[in-house]
C-alpha cells in the first residue's frame, strides 16, 4: 500500500518537475493584448523605407501572427513610404543600380488608440521613456514620433495604456548605430546613460503592467554581419579588372581622415561604409601619388581623402564592439533581475554572418544577394525579419514553456497559389483604387517635407 | 565593390542540392486477389496460379490447366503538416493529387505429366507515385515521383508423387522506368521572395533486368504446411533524359541570369537497386479452411545511395544518401469455405519501413504499415472469381526535426481493391 502511495507521489513530483519551465519568466505568454517597443527594426523598415509592404512583415507583426494575437495595429504608411523605398533596378551593371521609388505617401493617423507596434525608427533606449510625438521634429525619432506616438504619451506609457498581456522589446541598436554611421565611437551612448535608460524603461513597464509576460533582446556585436561595413573594400580597386590593385604584390589601402584631421592610409582591418560607395567610385581615397596616373586621373575625387565618417579603423571597431558588449551585459542583468528572458540577437547575427541553409535555400550576409539585409545595408529584408521574429519566438517558447510555431519560409514563396507554380511573380502588388480611396479619405496629410528629410 | 553573388553563383549548383532521391518501400506485394485478401500470407498455401509470384513451389499442387487475370486498384489519402519548429515548413500543409493506380496481373498454369507444372505470370511488384498537389511547398525538393515496373515470369515446379514436398523456380524479366520532377527556386534580389525559376524533369526510359525466384513447399501431414520463397535482388540500369525548363519570373535580368546558368537538356543514367525478398510461411488447415502465417525479410539496405550521372559537366552528378535498412513484415491470413461456391478470407499485416528518419521526405514519406484485409472467393463450374480489399494505415511519421531540409509529419492511408477472374479445366 505505502509502496503504491510512494510511487504515485514520486510520479506526481516528477510530473511537476518536468512541467516547470527552466526559466522562471514573469507573467504568461498570453497574446490577447500584445505590444512591441523598438526602433526601425521593430517598425519594419526595409530598403531605407517605412511602408506598409514591409511593415506587415516587421518582426513584431510576425510574432503577433504566429502567436495568434487577435489585434495588432501598426501605423501603416503607403508605398513608396517614408524614406522612399530603395529598389534594385539593375543587378548586372557594376556597381548595381539601386534607386529610390517615387510616389505620394499617405498616412492614416485617425486610429484612436495607441498602436500595438510602438517602434520608432531612429529611437535609442532613452527615447522609450521620453519621446511623445508632441516634441518639435528635429531628428529622425522625433519626426517619426509625430505620427506613431501622436502626443499620446511615451512608447512605454502608451504600451501600458493598452493593458498589455505580453510585451516584446528590442531597443538599443541606435545607441551604437550612430557611432557606426558617423565613423566615430564618440557618438556611442555612454554606458551609464544606457544603464539608467534601460532600467528606467523596464521599471516603468513592470510597474505599469505587472502581470504581463515580457521578452527583450540583446544587440549584435558582429560588424561582419552588416553589408554596411563589408561591401566596399578598403583598398583601391582597379576599375578595369574590378580586382584590388596590387603594387609589389600588395593591395593599396585608401587614404582617409583617421580622426582629428590626421590624414593617412587606412590600416589593414579598416572598413569603408557602404554610404561612402559613391565617393569611392569617384576616386576619393586614392593617394595623391596615384591620383595623377591613369586611369585614376580620370576620377574627379582622386587625391582627396575619405572623411572620418566614411571609415572605421580597427581601433574604432574594437571600441564599438567593446561598448556593445557592455550594453549586452546591462540588458542581461536588467532582464535577469526582473525574470525577463533575453532573445539572443547577437547569436542570430553571428548566424547571419556565417551564412546558413533553410531547406534547399542558402542565406548569408552579402549585400543584395544574401537575402537577409536590405538595400540600405543595415535593415533586414522581410525574410531577415522572419528569422529575427523566430529567434524571439524560440526564446518565448523556452522561457514560457509555450509552443508558438515559428514563421515558415514557404510563406515567402512567390507562387503559392494553385496553378501559379509554372510562371509569374506574385510579390508585386498594388492597392486597388477603392482601397486607396478609402485610405485617402481618412488620411490626414502630414508635413511631408519634414518626414521626407528623415533618415534612419 | 564586392557583390559576392551567393545565390547566383550557386544557381547552377543549386540544381543539385535538394537531390531527388529514389523512393523506397516501393514494393507492392498485392499481386493476386486471393493472396491479398489474406494480407499476403500465402507462402505456405500458394494454391492458385499467383503462386508464380508468391511461391513457385505451390504450382506443383495445381493439376488443372487454369488461368486468372485481374488487377489491384490503389487509392491514397494523405496529408503533410509542417514542423512548427522548422523555419521552412512551419504552418504549411500538403497532400497528394488524387489518383487511382491500377496494377494488373495475369497468371496461367499448365500441368506437365505426373509431377511437373509449368506456370507463367505477369505482374508489377514494384511501383510508387508521390504526386504532390499544387501548390506544394516541397516542390523545390520533389514534386512528383513515378516509378513503374512490369514483370513476366515463367516458372516450373515439381512435386513428389505423394504431394508432400514440392520445389519450384522461375526467372523474372523485370522492366522499370522512373520519372522525377521538381522545381528550382532562387531568392530574387529584386523582390526578396523565393521564385520558381526552372522545372527539372528526369525522365527515365524503360529498361530491363533479370531476377530469379525459387520456393519450397512441405506438407508433413494433412494439418501443417511450410513454405519458403525467395526472390533475388537485381539492379536495373536506367538511361533517360533530363529536361530543364525555365520558368519566367517576369524580371528580364533575373531571367537572363537563370538562362545563363540553366543546364542543357541531356542524357542521364542511374541504377535502381531492387531488394531480395525472402518469405517463410507456416500453414495450418483442415478440409475447408486454411490459416497461414508469413514472416518476410526484404534487403532494402541495398539502397544506400542514389546516383544520377549527367552526360555533361553541368550539372555535376547527383549523389543522394538513402541509408535504408532491411525490413521484415508479419502477415497472417485465413480462408474458409462456407458453401460449395463461396470462400471467405481475412488477413492482417504489419510491414516495417526501411527509411531512417533523416531521409523521410517528399520523395517518399514511408512509415510502418498496419493492414487489415477481407475478401470473397466464388467458384462455379470451371469459373472462379476473387475479390477483396485491404486497408493500409501508414503509422504517423514525423521527421522530429532530423531532416536536414524538410521537417514535418506525414499521414498516409491507402485502400487497395483487388479482383481476379479465372477459369480451370
Amino acid at each position: 500500500m505505502s509502496g503504491i502511495h510512494f510511487t504515485r507521489i514520486a510520479a506526481l513530483l516528477t510530473a511537476l518537475v518536468l512541467t516547470v519551465p527552466l526559466f522562471a519568466a514573469r507573467g504568461d505568454a498570453d497574446f490577447t493584448r500584445f505590444v512591441a517597443l523598438g526602433d526601425s527594426y521593430g517598425a519594419g523598415v526595409v530598403n531605407a523605407s517605412l511602408n506598409e509592404r514591409h511593415q506587415i512583415h516587421s518582426w513584431p507583426a510576425i510574432i503577433a501572427r504566429q502567436a495568434g494575437a487577435p489585434l495588432f495595429v501598426q501605423p501603416l504608411v503607403t508605398y513608396p513610404g517614408i524614406g522612399p523605398e530603395l529598389e534594385l533596378v539593375d543587378v548586372l551593371s557594376f556597381p548595381p543600380v539601386i534607386r529610390p521609388a517615387t510616389g505620394t505617401v499617405t498616412i492614416d493617423v485617425s486610429y484612436p488608440a495607441p498602436y500595438n507596434n510602438l517602434s520608432i525608427p531612429g529611437a535609442a533606449v532613452q527615447h522609450m521613456t521620453t519621446l511623445t510625438g508632441a516634441q518639435q521634429p528635429t531628428n529622425t525619432p522625433t519626426a517619426f514620433a509625430q505620427f506613431i506616438l501622436r502626443g499620446l504619451g511615451t512608447p512605454v506609457q502608451q504600451a501600458i495604456a493598452l493593458h498589455p498581456t505580453f510585451i516584446a522589446v528590442w531597443i538599443g541598436g541606435n545607441d551604437l548605430l550612430g557611432a557606426v554611421l558617423s565613423g566615430t565611437p564618440a557618438a556611442l551612448t555612454p554606458v551609464e546613460t544606457f544603464r539608467t535608460a534601460y532600467n528606467a524603461m523596464l521599471d516603468q513597464l513592470v510597474a505599469g503592467a505587472p502581470s504581463a509576460g515580457m521578452v527583450v533582446g540583446n544587440l549584435p556585436t558582429t560588424p561582419a554581419a552588416l553589408p554596411l561595413l563589408t561591401t566596399v573594400p578598403p583598398v583601391i580597386i582597379n576599375p578595369a579588372t574590378r580586382e584590388p590593385l596590387l603594387i609589389g604584390g600588395n593591395p593599396v589601402f585608401l587614404v582617409a581622415d583617421l580622426g582629428g584631421g590626421n590624414i593617412g592610409q587606412l590600416p589593414p582591418g579598416s572598413v569603408v561604409l557602404l554610404t561612402a560607395a559613391g565617393k569611392v567610385a569617384q576616386g576619393f581615397g586614392i593617394p595623391p601619388a596615384l591620383a595623377t596616373q591613369p586611369p585614376f586621373n580620370q576620377l574627379p575625387g582622386a587625391g582627396q581623402p575619405l572623411s572620418d565618417a566614411d571609415v572605421l579603423t580597427p581601433d574604432e571597431q574594437v571600441q564599438i564592439i567593446a561598448r556593445v558588449a557592455e550594453y549586452n551585459q546591462i540588458i542581461q542583468q536588467a532582464a535577469q533581475q526582473r525574470d525577463i528572458p533575453v532573445a539572443d540577437i547577437n547569436a542570430l547575427f553571428n548566424r547571419f554572418a556565417a551564412g546558413f541553409h533553410v531547406g534547399p535555400f542558402e542565406f548569408g550576409p552579402e549585400y543584395i544577394t544574401g537575402g537577409i539585409f536590405s538595400f540600405d545595408g543595415v535593415h533586414l529584408t522581410d525574410l531577415g525579419y522572419m528569422f529575427f521574429a523566430n529567434e524571439y519566438i524560440r526564446t518565448i517558447n523556452r522561457a514560457y514553456d509555450e509552443s508558438i510555431p515559428v514563421a515558415g519560409l514557404w510563406q515567402y514563396f512567390a507562387n503559392n497559389e494553385p496553378g501559379t507554380t509554372a510562371s509569374g511573380d506574385g510579390t508585386r502588388w498594388t492597392l486597388s483604387d477603392e482601397a486607396a480611396a478609402s485610405i485617402l479619405r481618412f488620411a490626414t496629410p502630414l508635413p511631408k517635407r519634414r518626414l521626407r528629410g528623415a533618415t534612419h | 565593390m564586392r557583390f559576392a553573388s551567393r545565390s547566383f553563383l550557386s544557381l547552377s549548383v543549386a540544381f543539385l542540392i535538394a537531390t531527388p532521391a529514389l523512393p523506397s518501400g516501393f514494393m507492392i506485394p498485392e499481386q493476386g486477389a486471393k493472396a491479398s485478401a489474406m494480407s499476403g500470407a500465402f507462402t505456405a498455401i500458394a494454391d492458385d496460379p499467383s503462386a508464380v509470384f508468391y511461391n513457385p513451389a505451390g504450382l506443383a499442387q495445381q493439376r488443372r490447366l487454369s488461368g486468372i487475370a485481374g488487377a489491384t486498384f490503389i487509392t491514397f489519402d494523405n496529408s503533410f503538416r509542417g514542423d512548427p519548429n522548422d523555419e521552412l515548413t512551419s504552418g504549411a500543409t500538403g497532400r497528394y493529387d488524387n489518383h487511382l493506380f491500377i496494377v494488373p496481373n495475369a497468371y496461367a498454369v499448365v500441368p506437365i505429366g505426373e509431377n511437373m507444372t509449368f506456370g507463367i505470370g505477369t505482374f508489377a511488384a514494384f511501383g510508387l507515385r508521390t504526386d504532390w498537389a499544387d501548390p506544394w511547398i516541397g516542390r523545390f525538393i520533389s514534386r512528383d515521383v513515378n516509378l513503374k515496373t512490369a514483370s513476366v515470369e515463367p516458372a516450373l515446379a515439381w512435386q513428389t508423387s505423394d504431394g508432400r514436398f514440392a520445389v519450384g523456380a522461375g526467372v523474372e524479366y523485370r522492366l522499370a522506368r522512373v520519372t522525377l520532377e521538381r522545381n528550382n527556386g532562387v531568392l530574387s534580389p529584386f523582390t526578396g521572395r523565393i521564385v520558381d525559376v526552372a522545372n527539372i524533369y528526369l525522365d527515365g526510359d524503360w529498361a530491363g533486368g533479370v531476377a530469379w525466384n525459387a520456393g519450397v513447399l512441405l506438407e508433413p501431414n494433412d494439418r501443417f504446411r511450410f513454405g519458403l520463397s525467395y526472390r533475388s535482388d537485381m539492379d536495373i540500369d536506367i538511361d533517360g533524359e533530363a529536361v530543364f525548363t525555365q520558368i519566367p519570373t517576369g524580371n528580364p535580368q533575373l531571367d537572363a541570369i537563370v538562362a545563363a546558368g540553366l543546364p542543357m537538356d541531356q542524357r542521364i543514367s542511374a541504377t535502381i537497386p531492387f531488394p531480395a525478398h525472402l518469405a517463410l510461411g507456416l500453414g495450418y488447415g483442415g478440409a475447408a479452411w486454411d490459416i497461414d502465417f508469413d514472416i518476410t525479410h526484404t534487403t532494402w539496405s541495398r539502397f544506400q545511395t542514389l546516383v544520377v550521372e549527367f552526360e555533361n559537366p553541368n550539372p555535376p552528378p547527383l549523389v543522394a544518401p538513402q541509408n535504408w535498412d532491411d525490413t521484415m513484415s508479419f502477415r497472417i491470413g485465413g480462408s474458409r469455405r462456407v458453401t460449395e461456391e463461396w470462400d471467405v478470407r481475412l488477413g492482417a499485416l504489419f510491414d516495417q519501413n526501411p527509411q531512417p528518419t533523416e531521409v523521410v521526405g517528399p520523395l517518399l514519406p514511408d512509415s510502418d504499415r498496419l493492414g487489415a484485409s477481407f475478401g470473397l472467393g466464388y467458384y462455379s463450374g470451371p469459373w472462379l472469381a476473387d475479390a477483396g480489399l485491404l486497408f493500409l494505415e501508414f503509422l504517423e511519421r514525423s521527421t522530429n526535426g532530423r531532416s536536414p531540409e524538410f521537417n514535418g509529419t506525414y499521414r498516409t492511408h491507402a485502400t487497395l481493391y483487388f479482383v481476379n477472374f479465372g477459369v480451370r479445366f
